[in-house]
C-alpha cells in the first residue's frame, strides 16, 4: 500500500499534469478546453503539498517511528521545537519543503497574473515543469518511506527476528549538532530561498526563448526575496558555525557554505544587471537573463553539494542518490540556456552606438558584473575541481596546503576592485565624471602602494602558520600583500555610500527616497561584513589547549601570556526531559567534578562495561574483579571493583548499575590490577557482587557537560559565561562560551569535554566580529526597504 | 560595445588561466592520498575500512593498542593537528613504534564513522587489540594533551 503522504505527492503530480496540458494546449493550438481548470489545478497541487508537509510535521510531533525518516531524525524525548525542525533535518524533508514552496509560488503566479499574458503562461509552464521534476525527486527518496522498507529491516523480517509490522520504540535521534536554535531556522531559510529562485529563472528562460517583455518585473520581487532568504540562510549558517561548531570564526570556505554563497553572488550580479536593464531594455539584454538562469543552475548545484553525498564537508547530514537526478536537471537546463543565449547573441544586431569610451555607468556596471562572475567562479572552481579529480582519478587533492588560503588569495584582489567599483559607481555623476575619475585613480594608487607595506603579520596569508612555507610561489606572492591595502578602497566605498545616502535623504518624493536609502544601507552592509571578516580573521588571538584540572575549581589558573581562567562550576544535565541514569545513579562526570562530595560515601553509577580485569589476590584466596564503567559523560569512565571467591564473568559492553563506596587514590600490589603504585586509580567504586545489577535505562539522551568559567587578563575579569559540550549517540558538539563586549571583541572559549579530570579549553579573543553581524542586519534592512517600494519599469 | 567585448575576452582568458594553473598546482603539490596508505603528518597509516581488520590482526599478534584517526580533506584543523600534534616527535615516536594506526577518511569510510559515532574531524578513537574503546579524543588537541594519553594507553594495553 502506498503511504498517505506519497499518495498526496502523486495526486499533486497528477493535477500538475492537467494544468500543464491546459497551458500547453492553449499555447500551441489555442485550445481553451482545459483553460478554466488550470488555476484550480495549480492551487489544488499547492494545497496537496501543503497537506503533505503538515502530515509530515504531524508524524514528527507524534513521533511516528513507522516512518523511516521520522525514526532517523527524531526521538520521542526531544522538545517540541526540535521535533518540528526534524522535518527539515534531512534531505527528504528539505526537498519536500523546496517543492512545496515552488508550488506556493506557482499558485501565487496563477492568482496574480490569472495567466492573462503569454509571458505569465509560459513562465508558469517552466515553473510547473521544475516543480514536477522536484516532486519526482522527492518521491525517489520519499520522507514517507516506511521503516519496514529499510533493507536491513526487510532482512530481519524475512528471518523472523522482527514482526512484519515492526515499529521501533525509540528514534535514532537528531544529530547533536542540530539541536540548537540556529539550526531550526537555517534549513528553511536556505530551501525557501532555493525555491523562490524558480520564478525569476522561469521568466528569464521565457525571455531568452520568445523575447517576452516584462520578464524582469515579473521575477523582480522574487529575486529580492531569494537574495534575502539565501543571504540570511548563509549568515545563520555562519552564526551556527561560530556559536555551535566552535570554529572560532563564521566563515571557513567549507564546500557547503561556499556552494550556497556562489548562487548568492551571481544573484547579486543579476540584481545589478536588472537595475540597468529595467531602465533601458537594450542594456544587459543577454547578461541579465543569463545571470538569472545561472543563479538557478547554481542553486541546483548547491543542493547537490549540500545533500547528495558527492561533496563532503562538516555538513554531511544527508546522504543519497538523488544527486544524479539533479545532475540531469542541471545538464538539461545548462544546455537549454546555452543554446538560447547563443541564439539570442547572434540574433541581436550589434548596435551601432556611439562608443562613449570606457568611463560610463553601463561599463562600470559591466565590470561589476564581471567581478561577481569572477568571484563566484573562484569559489565554484575551488570546491569543484578537487571533487572532479577525486571522481575521475580517484585521487584526493587539496586546493592549497590550507584550503582557505586558496579562496583568500584569489578573492582578495577582486574584492579590492569590487570595492573600488562600488565607490565609483554608487556616487556616479555624469557631470562630475572627470573629478570622480581623479579620486578613483588616487584611491587605486593608494591601494597599490599599501600592498607593499610591511607589518608584523597583517598579510593576506598568515606568515606564522605552518602552511605558509608549503604554499607555491605564486600563492606566496599574493599572500605577501599587506591587508592594509583593503582600507583605501574600503574608506572610498564608505565615503561614497555616505554621499549617496545624503543625496537620497534630501529627495522629496518618498518612493525613490526609501529605495535610495535601502540601496545605501545594503552597501554599508558590504563594508561592515568585509571589515568584520578581515579584522576578526587576522587578529584573533588564540591560546590552545588550556588544560585546567577540575580539581582546581574556584582558583585562577594561569594559562600563559597573562591570561587566566577560573572554573566556577561544572555540571551535567540532559538536554531532554528524561534522564539517562536510573534513579539515584550519578553521572560519572558529576563524580569527577566534585569528588570531595562523594569520597568515602555510597555512590551508584550506571553504564557500559568497557574493560574487565580479574585479579587473583594473595591468601585467603579471593578474586578481585575490576570493571571499567562508562556512561558516556566522562571520556574515560570509572573503575569499579568487587571481591568474590571465584572470578566473576562480565561481558564487555554489558550494561550494569554498580553501587558502592567511592575511594580515592587506590593502589594494589597484585599483578594484573589496573590500579598499581605507579598508576594509582584516582577514584574507584568498591562494591559487593550483590550490589552489581544488570541493566540501565535506554540511552540516546543528549547529555550536556557545562563549565561555568571566568576569563581574566592579569587580575581583570574580561569575560564570563558557560561553555558546553554535548554528547549523544548520534555524535557530539561543542557550544563555546561567547562573551561579546560593546567594542566588538568577543571572548570565546571552546570546551571539548571532560577527559581524565582535565577540562580542555581553547581561549580565543576575536575582535570586530560584531561588525559582520551588523553588516548582515544592514543587508536585511536594506533589501526589505528596497522590496517595500514598488516601482514600474520604464518601457 | 567594443570595450565591453575586449574586457569580456580578457576576463575569460584570465579565468581559464586561473583554472588551469590552480588545477595543475593542486595535482603537483597537494595530492593527499595514494591508493594503499595515507601519510598524514608524515606518519604512515593503514587506510580505510579494509585496513581496520588487518590492523586488529596485527594488534592482536603484537599486543598493541589501535589508534583510529578520523580526518577529512576539507578539515582545516586536521592539517595543523597532523603537523603539530601527531607530528610532534615524542608523540610520533610512540605512535609509530607502539601503536597500530588506522586512518579513516570521513568522506569514504562513512560507515565506520557512523559505527563509532564520530561526526566530525579530527577525532581519535583508541582501542585495545580486541576492539574495545579505551578513549575518545575529539577535536584538535595539542601534543601536551595527547602525549600522556598515548603513553597511558600503551602501558594499559601492555599490562
Amino acid at each position: 500500500m502506498i503511504p498517505l503522504g506519497d499518495t498526496l505527492l502523486y495526486a499533486s503530480l497528477a493535477v500538475s499534469v492537467i494544468a500543464l496540458v491546459g497551458l500547453i494546449s492553449r499555447e500551441i493550438k489555442n485550445i481553451e478546453l482545459l483553460n478554466k481548470l488550470v488555476t484550480p489545478a495549480i492551487i489544488a497541487g499547492a494545497g496537496l503539498l501543503t497537506f503533505s508537509y503538515i502530515l509530515l510535521t504531524y508524524y514528527f510531533v507524534y513521533s511516528d517511528f513507522a516512518y523511516d525518516y521520522v525514526w532517523q531524525y527524531s526521538s520521542a524525548d526531544l522538545p517540541l521545537i526540535y521535533k518540528i525542525s526534524g522535518t527539515w533535518a534531512g534531505q527528504q524533508g528539505t526537498y519536500l519543503l523546496w517543492v512545496w514552496v515552488v508550488y506556493l509560488s506557482a499558485a501565487w503566479l496563477a492568482l496574480t497574473t490569472k495567466h492573462e499574458t503569454a509571458l505569465a503562461r509560459r513562465t508558469q509552464i517552466i515553473t510547473l515543469l521544475t516543480g514536477m521534476y522536484l516532486i519526482i525527486i522527492t518521491l525517489v527518496q520519499s520522507p514517507f518511506k516506511l521503516i519496514i522498507e529499510r533493507p536491513e529491516v526487510v532482512d530481519m523480517i524475512a528471518k523472523g527476528t522482527l514482526p512484519p509490522d515492526f515499529v521501533p520504540e525509540v528514534g535514532n535521534g537528531l544529530n547533536a549538532l542540530l539541536v540548537n536554535f540556529w539550526m531550526t531556522v537555517h534549513p528553511p531559510l536556505m530551501f525557501i530561498g532555493y525555491a523562490t529562485m524558480t520564478i525569476p529563472f522561469a521568466a528569464a528562460i521565457v525571455y531568452l526563448f520568445t523575447k517576452e517583455d516584462g520578464w524582469e518585473e515579473l521575477g523582480r520581487q522574487w529575486a529580492r526575496f531569494t537574495w534575502l532568504f539565501l543571504g540570511m540562510g548563509i549568515a545563520v549558517g555562519g552564526v551556527w558555525a561560530y556559536l555551535v561548531l566552535g570554529w572560532g570564526g563564521f566563515w571557513a570556505w567549507d564546500p557547503v557554505e561556499t556552494a550556497s554563497f556562489i548562487p548568492w553572488l551571481t544573484l547579486t550580479a543579476f540584481m545589478h544587471a536588472a537595475s540597468l536593464h529595467r531602465k533601458n531594455k537594450a542594456t544587459f539584454s543577454i547578461a541579465a537573463p543569463i545571470l538569472a538562469v545561472v543563479s538557478f543552475i547554481l542553486v541546483l548545484y548547491a543542493a547537490i553539494v549540500v545533500r547528495s553525498g558527492i561533496f563532503n564537508s562538516v555538513h554531511a547530514f544527508g546522504d543519497s542518490s538523488t544527486g544524479t537526478l539533479l545532475l540531469v536537471f542541471i545538464g538539461v537546463t545548462t544546455l537549454v540556456s546555452i543554446v538560447l543565449g547563443m541564439r539570442r547573441y547572434f540574433e541581436e544586431p550589434d548596435k551601432v552606438e556611439e562608443d562613449r569610451g570606457f568611463w560610463n555607468k553601463t561599463n562600470i556596471f559591466y565590470v561589476t558584473l564581471l567581478l561577481f562572475v569572477v568571484l563566484s567562479f573562484i569559489s565554484f572552481w575551488g570546491i569543484s575541481f578537487p571533487a572532479f579529480i577525486q571522481l575521475t582519478q580517484g585521487l584526493k587533492v587539496g586546493v592549497a596546503s590550507d584550503t582557505k588560503n586558496f579562496f583568500n588569495i584569489w578573492s582578495y584582489p577582486f574584492t579590492i576592485i569590487l570595492l573600488l567599483a562600488l565607490g565609483f559607481c554608487l556616487n556616479y555623476n555624469e557631470k562630475e565624471k572627470e573629478e570622480q575619475k581623479k579620486t578613483l585613480f588616487i584611491v587605486i594608487g593608494l591601494s597599490i602602494i599599501t600592498m607593499f607595506l610591511r607589518t608584523e603579520n597583517f598579510y593576506v596569508l598568515d606568515h606564522a602558520s605552518p602552511f605558509w612555507a608549503r604554499e607555491p610561489a605564486l600563492y606566496k606572492m599574493i599572500g605577501n600583500i599587506s591587508v592594509i591595502s583593503i582600507f583605501p578602497s574600503m574608506i572610498y566605498a564608505t565615503w561614497s555610500t555616505i554621499e549617496r545616502l545624503r543625496t537620497y535623504i534630501r529627495i522629496e518624493s518618498i518612493k525613490p527616497k526609501i529605495k535610495g536609502v535601502g540601496i545605501a544601507i545594503v552597501h554599508f552592509g558590504v563594508v561592515f561584513i568585509l571589515f568584520g571578516a578581515i579584522i576578526s580573521s587576522n587578529f584573533t588571538y588564540t591560546i590552545e589547549s588550556a588544560n585546567i584540572p577540575l580539581a582546581s575549581k574556584g582558583q585562577l589558573v594561569d594559562i600563559g601570556d597573562g591570561y587566566g581562567i577560573k572554573i566556577i562550576d561544572f555540571s551535567t544535565h540532559s538536554l531532554t526531559e528524561t534522564k539517562n541514569t536510573p534513579s539515584g545513579a550519578l553521572s560519572i562526570s558529576e563524580i569527577y567534578a566534585s569528588p570531595e562530595k562523594y569520597v568515602s560515601d555510597n555512590v551508584k553509577i550506571s553504564g557500559k562495561v568497557t574493560n574487565v580485569a580479574n585479579v587473583q589476590s594473595p591468601p585467603p584466596v579471593t578474586y578481585t574483579t575490576y570493571l571499567k564503567i562508562n556512561d558516556g559523560t566522562y571520556t574515560d569512565g570509572l573503575w569499579a571493583a568487587t571481591q568474590a571467591n571465584a572470578p566473576l564473568e562480565f561481558q564487555q559492553g554489558l550494561e550494569l548499575t554498580v553501587e558502592g563506596f567511592l575511594i580515592p587514590n587506590f593502589k594494589s600490589n597484585s599483578t594484573g590490577s589496573p590500579c598499581t603504585a605507579v598508576t594509582p586509580c584516582d577514584l574507584i567504586v568498591f562494591s559487593s557482587p550483590e550490589q552489581i545489577t544488570e541493566g540501565t535505562t535506554a540511552s540516546g539522551s543528549y547529555n550536556v557537560q557545562s563549565v561555568r568559567l571566568e576569563v581574566y587578563q592579569g587580575s581583570k575579569k574580561i569575560g564570563s559565561g558557560v561553555a558546553e559540550y554535548l554528547q549523544s549517540q548520534t555524535g557530539s558538539g561543542t557550544f563555546p562560551l561567547v562573551d561579546s563586549s560593546i567594542t566588538g571583541t568577543d571572548i570565546y572559549v571552546i570546551f571539548q569535554g571532560l577527559g581524565g579530570g582535565i577540562v580542555p579549553l581553547t581561549l580565543k579573543i576575536i575582535p570586530a566580529v560584531n561588525f559582520a553581524w551588523i553588516g548582515i542586519v544592514l543587508f536585511a534592512i536594506g533589501i526589505i526597504l528596497i522590496m517595500a517600494v514598488r516601482t514600474k519599469s520604464k518601457v | 560595445m567594443r570595450t565591453k567585448k575586449l574586457v569580456s575576452i580578457i576576463v575569460l582568458v584570465l579565468i581559464l588561466l586561473f583554472a588551469y594553473f590552480s588545477y595543475t598546482t593542486a595535482l603537483k603539490n597537494f595530492t593527499l592520498s595514494d591508493k594503499n596508505a595515507s601519510y598524514l603528518g608524515g606518519i604512515k597509516f593503514h587506510r580505510a575500512a579494509s585496513g581496520l581488520e588487518e590492523g586488529f590482526q596485527i594488534a592482536q599478534q603484537e599486543n598493541k593498542p589501535v589508534m583510529m584517526y578520523f580526518w577529512a580533506i576539507w578539515c582545516q584543523y586536521c592539517a595543523g593537528f597532523q603537523t603539530n600534534t601527531l607530528g610532534n616527535p615524542q608523540v610520533k615516536k610512540i605512535l609509530e613504534e607502539e601503536y597500530v594506526l588506522v586512518a579513516m577518511d570521513l568522506d569514504i569510510d562513512r560507515e565506520v564513522a557512523q559505527q563509532y559515532a564520530v561526526s566530525y574531524p579530527p577525532y581519535l578513537v583508541f582501542m585495545d587489540p580486541n576492539g574495545n574503546i579505551l578513549q575518545r579524543v575529539p577535536g584538535s588537541v595539542d601534543a601536551n594533551y595527547l602525549l600522556p594519553i598515548v603513553t597511558k594507553i600503551r602501558d594499559d594495553v601492555r599490562r
